[in-house]
């Protein structure tokens, strides 16, 4: 045999080897694949009817330890269905109103006295776990009474300064008290946004297991889906409608199911995750980037985004993005320096600059959710047109939305949006400070800030300003781009700025221990009207020196006058007219005094692919925000339904 | 006695080259900016959950503590080494608290091991069997165009080249999986055959880019050793070219070939990151990749180590064993 008819041998068996190992995957069961439209009876990689099965992109990725569903430990995964669809919560959130209301719980917690240190907490009668066994007032006690007795869960040391005592009144009745005035014990105990703290443990499964080290494998669930099984490789999750899903919260309350099975998978990267969608097997995509969202509304009819058509992305995540500073360090403890910055933004460019102009411009402190934006932004604006700077200076530009409009009109890509002012201002936001880079100069001239002959800003002493900011480089896109924007913005005024791209590890350290100068940040949240229990952590009693972590306050900004606001807000409920006027009056005082430099809310894309499932909520269909990933999407989920 | 003398060198130096790597890789996540506690406090807050200060406060304390990271750094390394050096235990891993290192280890280790080790024998045999052939008749066509098809293989970026496989085999043509989805119970015959199915992408990935390199080195030495006099005496002596190439060319030609087999099959230990990313295929490369991005130190440690006793592990088998093969060499 010569050289030639070796290879050639070599060649066929190769061939061989493909052609075997490729055979498996003629089934179209096991690729699950489809690229078209589903026909009856084809199955999902797990073995599930694929038309009754709601496939979910796995926003956290692959998990190392996929049996780890012990909600108090530090490396459990929450986010793939888990606290999704499996646990449940006392109190849950409407994310159109912003408001909570009462899940595993029948009502809102009762106040027992008037300084609000001993509440009733009422439980929904019915509800059971789903091995058959009812949930009642034990399974609440024994959970608060673990917290108590565990040193080692990382929830004790706030649960013991929080709570005093509690007792099980009856089976579906607990009296809780506490060690002082809490008027907002539901947002303690409750959703505010993606989730909270209380997760009521079964107590038939965990009164004998050790909670610090339990892994809870197979979870019991609450919520009207239990658990099926999951990848060891923690790929994926699927999870089972329950036969007795009435006996849920969501069966009470909506009367509705959802889906016979929800599978959570982590496909891969964005290209991955954009093919598969295109191909149908997946139906919900969460983060994805504006080019992603452009190739997937070009490659398929079936895939749609919050809005049909521009600017697609839903709006209202309740989540802010801006820059941050450490205020407590030179030059940024200096107010005309913030202002300074605000002013030498240009922010229509940023706009474009990060996320192609599709985002909600806000200048308070809270985000530009609907739900805030209708208590807090839109009543300001008079007030904000009206606040002035020492000099006298009105910094306010209403403008924002009807600019930005005219500016999609030119590119040709307005065609889908709003005509009148009031629908394009509740898109784009209220408007936010001018771009005045003259003003900008002034600020800084007033505090010894010189400019050499290039032009370049200079400090006080001389040296050549320079600002790094910190910015995400694997995560949050959209705060990644905010901060290469911003930072063109500010080149372009003389400043020497540039940006630090890091991971989410160091990323965080940073913030906590206050060592940055500048970051994309986004330390607003907020959903509804009592935006205290978010805003809180700025109180200045939490400032701690540069280089320790901090407990809140991480931007370390003193103000007296915020402080004053803050404890009388603390008083507060959160239904007492008082709240909103006291917190306009927070958010203005913040606004003055620049304690950050507030930009956008969040935008999310968010696509669905509607060949196997409708009745999304979506722009048009606005029974819920498109929050995937959060507790309350158990009731989105009844509402979803297959397609006929 | 020159045996023993060497090899107790060796192990000398084995043992002071693990002690001097586990020691760096002690203390450099330590000087790193980003600590394990503010990353599971970072990743709760990202979400927007309403994090009260106080809470924010208790929770950093008892995390500090659950996780060892109390006390001096000389305090921890000191309580590090003797738990390591007694027990071979690197603890709990800080990301995925409770669960111990030792188990997210086993259970990547053998994934990595099975992809990792079929890629590297596969692409060695078939590379270096190619490389052979065409360097041994470098004049003919077929051998030109072996060189030129490694030539352009060998330098697409690994990224690239996996994703076009995605692209075409998973998307286009959909024959594979988008993603590692192995289905049956652990050893039946359908785990095996889904184990093979998913493995197919990754492995044909990390063969494509590895394959050009041991062509196209060995295909170099076959060149140069063919030329060598004991090859020309062979020829001269009437040896069949078969037996030339095979007996005389290749046996020299692999021997370099070899030690970077060796080293190679040292470096399998760590895993591949791109390939485990892209595929979301199950390995050590993904652990150490999310260990870093945790600042999950016991994880860094542990499968660093890993990587670093295997390396030197295989170093120190081919030092003791090289002389078998190669009968030039000699113990000193």
């Amino acid at each position: 045999m010569n050289y030639r008819q070796w290879l050639i041998a070599v060649l066929v068996v190769f061939s061989l080897v493909v052609s075997a190992c490729a055979a498996p995957a003629a089934p179209a069961t096991e690729s699950g694949d489809g690229s078209s439209a589903a026909p009856a009876g084809e199955m999902t990689f797990v073995g599930t009817p694929r038309n009754e099965t709601l496939i979910l992109d796995n926003l956290n990725g692959s998990l190392e330890r996929p049996e780890n569903f012990n909600p108090y430990t530090p490396g459990v995964e929450m986010g793939r269905g888990y606290h999704e669809i499996c646990l449940d919560n006392l109190w849950d959130i409407d994310t159109v109103t912003g408001d909570q209301f009462p899940a595993l719980a029948a009502e809102m917690p009762t106040p027992l006295n008037d300084d609000y240190t001993s509440f009733e907490i009422k439980l929904r009668e019915g509800i059971y776990w789903d091995d058959g066994v009812e949930f009642t007032s034990d399974d609440v006690i024994f959970t608060l009474q673990t917290w108590m007795d565990t040193e080692t869960l990382a929830i004790h040391g706030w649960a013991v300064d929080y709570i005093a005592g509690f007792e099980a009144v009856d089976k579906y009745t607990v009296r809780l008290d506490t060690t002082r005035s809490q008027p907002r014990l539901s947002k303690d105990l409750g959703v505010t946004i993606w989730d909270n703290r209380f997760y009521p443990m079964a107590k038939h499964i965990w009164e004998s297991q050790d909670p610090t080290t339990f892994e809870y494998f197979p979870p019991v669930c609450i919520g009207q889906y239990k658990f099926s099984k999951t990848d060891p490789n923690g790929n994926w999750t699927l999870w089972e409608l329950r036969d007795d899903w009435e006996r849920t919260s969501v069966g009470q309350i909506t009367e509705k199911s959802g889906p016979k099975y929800i599978l959570w998978n982590f496909v891969g990267t964005e290209e991955k995750r954009i093919l598969a969608m295109i191909a149908n097997d997946v139906d919900i995509l969460q983060d994805i980037t504006p080019e992603s969202m452009e190739v997937l509304t070009q490659r398929s009819d079936v895939v749609r985004a919050w809005h049909a058509g521009f600017p697609y992305a839903d709006f209202d995540d309740p989540c802010e993005r801006g820059i941050s500073f450490n205020n407590s360090e030179f030059p940024y403890d200096q107010w005309q320096v913030r202002w300074a910055l605000a002013l030498a933004t240009d922010i229509k460019n940023v706009s474009l600059g990060t996320f192609a102009g599709m985002l909600r411009v806000s200048p308070l402190g809270v985000p530009p959710v609907a739900a805030v934006q209708n208590v807090y932004h839109k009543p300001l604006v008079e007030r904000l047109q009206a606040m002035t700077l020492p000099d006298g200076y009105a910094p306010f530009d209403p403008n924002f939305a009807l600019d930005m409009a005219k500016i999609f009109q030119e590119q040709g890509v307005g065609g889908d949006l709003p005509t009148t002012d009031a629908e394009l201002i509740d898109l784009f936001g209220v408007g936010w400070w001018k771009y005045d880079t003259e003003q900008a100069a002034k600020l800084l001239e007033d505090v010894g800030f010189t400019r050499n002959a290039d032009g370049k800003w200079l400090l006080p002493d001389g040296t050549p300003w320079s600002i790094s900011i910190n910015a995400p480089s694997d995560f949050e896109v959209q705060s990644g781009r905010l901060a290469y924007a911003v930072a063109d913005s500010w080149s372009k005024f003389g400043i020497d700025a540039s940006v630090k791209p890091m991971t989410a590890n160091t990323f965080w350290t940073e913030q906590a221990t206050g060592q940055f100068e500048a970051g994309s940040y986004w330390p607003g949240c907020a959903i509804g009207a009592d935006i205290y229990p978010n805003l809180s952590g700025w109180h200045q009693k939490f400032i701690v020196p540069t280089g320790e972590p901090a407990p809140g306050n991480v931007n370390r900004h003193a103000s007296d006058k915020i402080a004053a606001i803050m404890d009388e807000l603390e008083k507060v409920t959160s239904d007492d007219p008082r709240n909103v006027e006291l917190s306009s009056d927070l958010l203005m005082q913040m606004a003055q005094e620049m304690h950050w430099i507030p930009m956008f809310g969040t935008s999310k894309f968010v696509p669905v692919n509607e060949t196997y499932f409708t009745n999304y909520p979506t722009a048009d269909n606005y029974y819920e925000g498109p929050w995937w990933w959060w507790s309350n999407f158990k009731f989105i989920a009844a509402n979803i339904q297959p397609k006929q | 006695m020159q045996f023993a003398k060497f090899l107790l060198f060796r192990l000398l130096t084995y043992v002071l080259v693990v002690w001097i790597s586990i020691t760096i890789i002690f203390f450099v996540p330590r000087f790193v900016p980003g600590s394990p506690v503010e990353a599971v406090l970072g990743r709760l807050m990202s979400q927007g959950t309403t994090m009260d200060p106080k809470l924010v406060q208790s929770m950093r304390e008892t995390l500090t503590q659950l996780f060892g990271l109390e006390g001096t750094l000389w305090e921890q390394y000191s309580s590090f080494l003797t738990r390591v050096l007694l027990t071979w235990d690197f603890g709990p891993s800080l990301a995925n608290y409770p669960t111990p290192v030792s188990v997210l280890i086993a259970r990547a280790l053998p994934w990595s091991l099975g992809l990792m080790l079929t890629a590297l024998l596969i692409s060695w045999t078939l590379g270096n069997f190619i490389g052979l052939l065409a360097g041994y008749h470098n004049k003919s066509t077929t051998s030109k165009a072996i060189e030129t098809a490694a030539m352009i293989v060998y330098p697409i970026p690994y990224y690239i080249l996996a994703l076009l496989l995605v692209i075409l085999f998973a998307y286009i043509w959909p024959i594979f999986p988008f993603v590692f989805q192995v289905s049956g119970e652990p050893g039946s015959w359908q785990w095996m055959k889904s184990v093979a199915y998913n493995s197919f992408l990754p492995l044909m990935s990390i063969v494509m880019v590895s394959l050009g390199w041991w062509i196209i080195s060995m295909k170099a030495m076959a060149i140069d050793t063919k030329e060598e006099d004991f090859v020309q005496y062979a020829r001269y002596r009437g040896v069949e070219d078969n037996k030339v190439m095979v007996g005389y060319v290749a046996r020299t030609a692999i021997l370099p070939q070899i030690t970077v087999l060796a080293l190679s099959i040292g470096g399998v230990f760590g895993g591949s990151l791109i390939t485990e990313i892209l595929f979301g295929y199950p390995g050590v490369g993904t652990l150490i990749y999310r260990a870093i991005l945790g600042s999950d130190y016991n994880l860094i440690l542990g499968t660093v180590s890993l990587s670093i006793v295997a390396v030197a592990t295989a170093t120190l088998i081919l030092d003791i064993v090289y002389p078998f093969i190669d009968p030039r060499i000699r113990y000193k």
